[in-house]
């Protein structure tokens, strides 16, 4: 089976910091990674090659540096990456980017072979939309599940495992489809020197351009992107209390609590006015 | 996958500046090289107080000076003895290039780029976990499932030598041979580096500190002017004997902060914030630390993993000598392929060529260097003495003292005889 991976390559959270003035985020000096939800994704894609045989190709829409993170998965065993790449794609919103992934996934489909599945993680560590995947599946109109941690063939048709919060479920997919991992459904395996070597003699690695994609400028990018991000607001953080009370009792522990917050000047402010608020409800 | 090859001529364990100095010269001789590096970030791994040594590197890179990051070259060296709050400061200016300082991650990376340019191929992100062995030669190595076989594996694993160790030819890490380094960068400003150390533009300082600024723990300090950042951090002898005794209760980000925080040296970063702090191994005693051999059948060992550092306390070479044997385990490949093939025998002279080296001679001659870096006297009895002679010459509201007077009193106050004085200056001053 063909397999086709999504990989965003985003800049290393824990480090970054958010200009107070401005509310966006420090990207200056910050080493990028790839998605870490990205990777059971691929190691889901790996684990189903090694049991169906086929290829995986893993695709990004990025700058050139991201090329560092392709390098990455062929090093896990991904056959081939695709770098989808231009200026014109730059500044896009989910839309514009689903848009262009899903355009690339047709032009594997028609130029390198039918895509059985596309695998993506499930959000990303830098925005956390989960939307590419849906968004994606939408614009192919292919089925979609979420939250998925394992796939696999029963007696020819595909079905995939994915869990909620206190269950799980099994759904027979017809093929193509696009499913999206659970953040924590599998653990990658670790690079291995010989896809390493692999990698530097065989380069496999295609970077595509609008030139090749040939989208209508005004679906993708800024251009094509309808989300406005209106104001951003960079909420400082409040120095904890440290107050620590053992109480006799929960009713003890309640009374206490409602006390403690009643002595607060804005806590209780806040307490009086949702109280009303209930009080108005009923 | 049958076009992946799976043979080298040679194989670099390490892409630090030793591994990358010798995949350079072997690619650009003609050998086919695999070098392999377990960081994420090429340069990840390593680290050094700051300053580098030029002249072995320009043997390998006549473009150092004009090509590689060179942040400053240094034309002040600095040497202060602290005890307490009394700081006693030497100073020496030069305008020849000799060492310079930079960041290590940046120089390594340029290294590499070096390497990969030569043709030499680059795998990051792997570690290699095993040197295999046939018929006691060393064939090739081993990561993960895969093999890969080379005529002669070149081992620059830096200082935690856990390939050498799992090989037996070398013991498990001896606390008496190597100290611990610890590290801040301090973001002061490209401006004020160069008015608070009185710098001109791309001039550097290079600063060692001796005394209780690491608190009776045979060591020092150091400070480097980099671009807009100063390095500092102190250098800590490990011994079984302050592990076992744990006769130093703390940690050393305390000892680190006390220097930071020391009155004489904190103005020099004021206002300034921490950007980078890291910690590494650093030897401390090159001869004990060395392996028995350099070179052994299918194997040449270069750089910390074959124990050439200097560290004589005022000034450490550990760079520049990591690429200068770089350039001998290249050299000695060469040889081995022009008279006959890349064999043990051929491959010994690898031996001779590190230990007629100027490093090994340099290491042999400063050998006393390590037992005076250990002694209570350079630590703490020396700075003292010193640093109270000045108080005698200068602390004084009405009378000063005659310097000879001020000596001869500091000496009985720290009960030092003026004979054991004598010998024991000529003793330092023959060791370093």
């Amino acid at each position: 089976m063909r397999i086709v991976v999504g990989m965003k390559w985003v800049p290393g959270t824990t480090s970054v910091r958010i200009d107070p003035k401005t509310g966006t985020l420090i990207r200056e000096g910050v080493p990028s990674i790839v998605n870490p939800h990205d990777m059971p994704a691929v190691e889901l894609s790996l684990r189903l090659k090694d049991k169906y045989k086929g290829e995986v190709i893993a695709i990004s829409m990025a700058p050139p540096p991201a090329l560092k993170g392709l390098e990455y998965l062929i090093g896990m065993g991904v056959d081939r990456g695709i770098l989808v790449s231009d200026r014109a794609f730059a500044g896009a919103d989910t839309l514009a980017t689903s848009y262009v992934i899903a355009k690339t996934i047709e032009k594997i489909n028609r130029e390198i072979g039918k895509v059985d599945l596309v695998i993506f993680g499930q959000e990303t560590i830098d925005s956390s939309t989960a939307h590419i995947g849906a968004q994606t599946a939408s614009w192919l109109n292919w089925p979609y599940i979420y939250y998925v941690h394992d796939a696999k063939f029963v007696d020819s048709k595909f079905v995939v495992e994915r869990v909620l919060e206190d269950a799980v479920e099994e759904w027979e997919v017809e093929l193509p489809a696009i499913i999206a991992t659970h953040m924590k459904a599998l653990k990658p395996r670790p690079v291995r020197l010989i896809n390493k070597i692999r990698y530097k003699v065989e380069k496999p690695i295609m970077t595509w351009t609008n030139a090749e994609l040939k989208l209508d400028p005004r679906c993708i990018g800024l251009k094509g992107s309808p989300t406005i991000v209106s104001k951003t607001v960079n909420v400082p953080e409040v120095p904890r209390k440290k107050i620590v009370y053992t109480p006799k009792s929960g009713e003890d522990a309640a009374k206490w609590i409602i006390e403690t917050l009643m002595k607060d000047d804005k806590a209780s402010k806040v307490l009086m006015k949702y109280l009303s608020m209930e009080g108005e409800a009923q | 996958m049958s076009s992946i090859p799976t043979r080298f001529d040679v194989v670099v364990v390490g892409a630090g500046p030793a591994g990358s100095a010798a995949a350079y010269l072997l690619a650009k001789k003609g050998f086919s090289v695999l070098l392999v590096e377990r960081g994420k970030g090429l340069g990840d791994k390593n680290m050094f107080g700051g300053k580098v040594y030029a002249q072995p590197i320009r043997e390998v890179w006549p473009e150092l000076d004009k090509e590689a990051p060179i942040h400053r070259w240094v034309t002040k060296e600095r040497i202060s003895m602290v005890d307490g709050e009394k700081v006693l400061t030497v100073e020496y200016r030069t305008e020849k290039k000799v060492s310079f300082v930079t960041y290590l991650t940046q120089l390594t990376q340029w290294m590499i780029k070096k390497a990969e340019g030569a043709g030499a191929l680059l795998a990051s992100e792997v570690t290699v976990e095993e040197i295999l062995m046939r018929d006691n030669r060393v064939v090739g190595i081993r990561s993960g499932p895969d093999v890969i076989e080379a005529d002669a594996v070149i081992d620059a694993e830096g200082v935690n030598r856990l390939l050498l160790e799992r090989l037996g030819l070398v013991k498990k890490l001896d606390p008496d041979t190597v100290g611990l380094g610890v590290k801040e960068v301090l973001k002061v400003g490209e401006g004020n580096i160069e008015s608070r150390f009185g710098l001109d533009k791309k001039e550097g300082l290079a600063w060692a500190i001796v005394g209780d600024i690491t608190k009776g723990i045979p060591g020092g300090g150091f400070i480097y002017t980099n671009k807009d950042t100063v390095s500092m951090g102190l250098v800590l002898h490990l011994s079984k004997k302050l592990l076992d005794e744990g006769s130093f209760e703390g940690h050393v980000s305390s000892l680190i902060e006390g220097f930071r925080l020391h009155p004489y040296f904190k103005p020099y970063w004021k206002d300034a914030i921490i950007s980078e702090y890291g910690g590494h191994l650093t030897i401390t005693d090159a001869i004990k630390f060395a392996p028995s051999r350099f070179a052994y059948p299918g194997l040449l060992i270069a750089g910390d993993a074959a124990g050439l550092l200097l560290s004589l306390g005022y000034t450490f070479r550990g760079v520049d000598y990591a690429v200068y044997s770089g350039k001998l385990a290249a050299d000695a490949v060469e040889y081995a392929r022009n008279n006959g093939g890349v064999n043990y025998e051929n491959l010994q002279v690898y031996d001779d060529y590190i230990r007629k080296s100027f490093m090994y001679e340099e290491i042999m001659r400063h050998r006393g260097a390590i037992t005076l870096m250990n002694s209570f006297e350079l630590m703490s009895k020396y700075p003292k003495l010193l640093t109270k002679v000045m108080e005698k010459m200068f602390e004084a509201e009405y009378k000063h003292e005659v310097i000879y007077n001020s000596l001869l009193q500091a000496l009985k106050e720290e009960g030092i005889s003026p004979f054991n004085l004598i010998s024991q200056a000529f003793m330092m001053v023959k060791g370093i």
